[in-house]
């Protein structure tokens, strides 16, 4: 049996390489220091390799496809998006070491497709965040009520429809809003957040609290257009 | 500012790591510190839970499905870069 390793693929190699040159430029510490195949990955046909990509990276096809449509903000750029981070990732997946995060690897693929090529070529002015790591910090000086009232904007917010959290993470900056996504919605840590977005962890925590603070902000808004009443309850209970 | 009371930790420094609390990006001494603070404030366990509730709701609307029909293409995709692999294997 031929190893995938041993073969040239002259057809398929270039994109293999193509694509293996993206994910190297962008350091992978974490799945892609090995460049020797490992031993499972040596004797593994391609029929395999596919048949074990489609076991293991297909599951996270809503997940990245949910992903794709807060980035691009359509449905058919989200799909040709996420299109093109599975074709990217089965030509580098005899490169992934199983056993580490697959769906960081995938996601990590992904953010780095839209940002070479669908933010560019929605040519779109990037939003400027002006995000200094001081500049928040700064403003965190903010404190509490006595009064306690914020906890009636918790329960205005909590009735908040779908779309209207959808519009809102819409409206905030790009970077802050997939900072928002990949803590919230899929829980990475803050360090597999930065690895994806390439980032050090610094910037992803002054992303992750500017766009929560201005989310927030905009979620009070909607509740307040919709004309959800904020209850008094709170304030006599603490009177 | 704080609340009034007088507790081993300021507010406004439970404040300032609201969100490195709720994301368990902590280590447990500090977020004991925290707990045990949030257990006797209630404004700041006010401001906790909000900024819980703003995560969840986040996490609650965001799920889209993919549609069929991006299963199937990226499904076809996959297997033309596996032919174009297996043709290169062949010519090898």
């Amino acid at each position: 049996m031929l190893s995938v390793a041993d073969v040239p693929a002259p057809i398929g190699r270039s994109r293999v390489d193509g694509a293996l040159a993206e994910i190297e430029r962008h350091e992978w510490p974490l799945v892609l220091p090995v460049m020797t195949p490992s031993p499972e990955t040596d004797v593994e046909t391609v029929e395999e390799r596919t048949a074990r990509f489609e076991r293991d990276a297909m599951i996270y096809i809503d997940q990245l496809y949910s992903a794709a449509m807060r980035m691009t903000r359509n449905p058919h750029d989200a799909e040709d998006l996420v299109q093109e981070t599975y074709a990217k990732a089965f030509a580098a997946f005899h490169q992934f070491k199983e056993g580490t995060n697959l769906k960081a690897w995938l996601y990590r693929i992904l953010t780095n497709a839209f940002i070479n090529g669908y933010r560019k070529k929605q040519r779109q002015p990037i939003q400027d965040s002006h995000e200094t790591i001081e500049d928040w910090q700064l403003a965190r000086a903010e404190t509490h009520t006595p009064t306690g009232l914020k906890s009636a904007e918790a329960e205005a917010l909590e009735h908040l429809p779908d779309s209207a959290v959808k519009d809102a993470l819409q409206e905030i900056p790009e970077d802050f809003r997939l900072a928002v996504y990949l803590a919230d919605v899929e829980g990475f840590a803050y360090k597999e957040i930065a690895e994806i977005m390439g980032t050090p962890v610094g910037t992803v925590m002054s992303r992750l609290h500017r766009g929560r603070s201005q989310l927030r902000g905009l979620l009070a808004d909607y509740a307040r257009e919709r004309g959800i009443s904020v209850p008094e309850r709170e304030a006599e209970v603490r009177s | 500012m704080s609340c009034g009371k007088h507790h081993d930790v300021d507010c406004s420094e439970i404040l300032d790591r609201v969100y490195v609390f709720i994301d368990n990006e902590l280590d447990g001494a500090s977020c004991e510190q925290i707990q045990s603070h949030l257990d006797e404030c209630g404004p700041c366990l006010r401001e906790v839970d909000l900024e819980r509730m703003v995560k969840a709701l986040v996490a609650r609307s965001c799920t889209e499905q993919a549609p069929v029909e991006l299963r199937q293409r990226v499904m076809f995709s996959i297997r033309q870069v596996q032919i174009e692999i297996g043709e290169g294997r062949e010519l090898h």
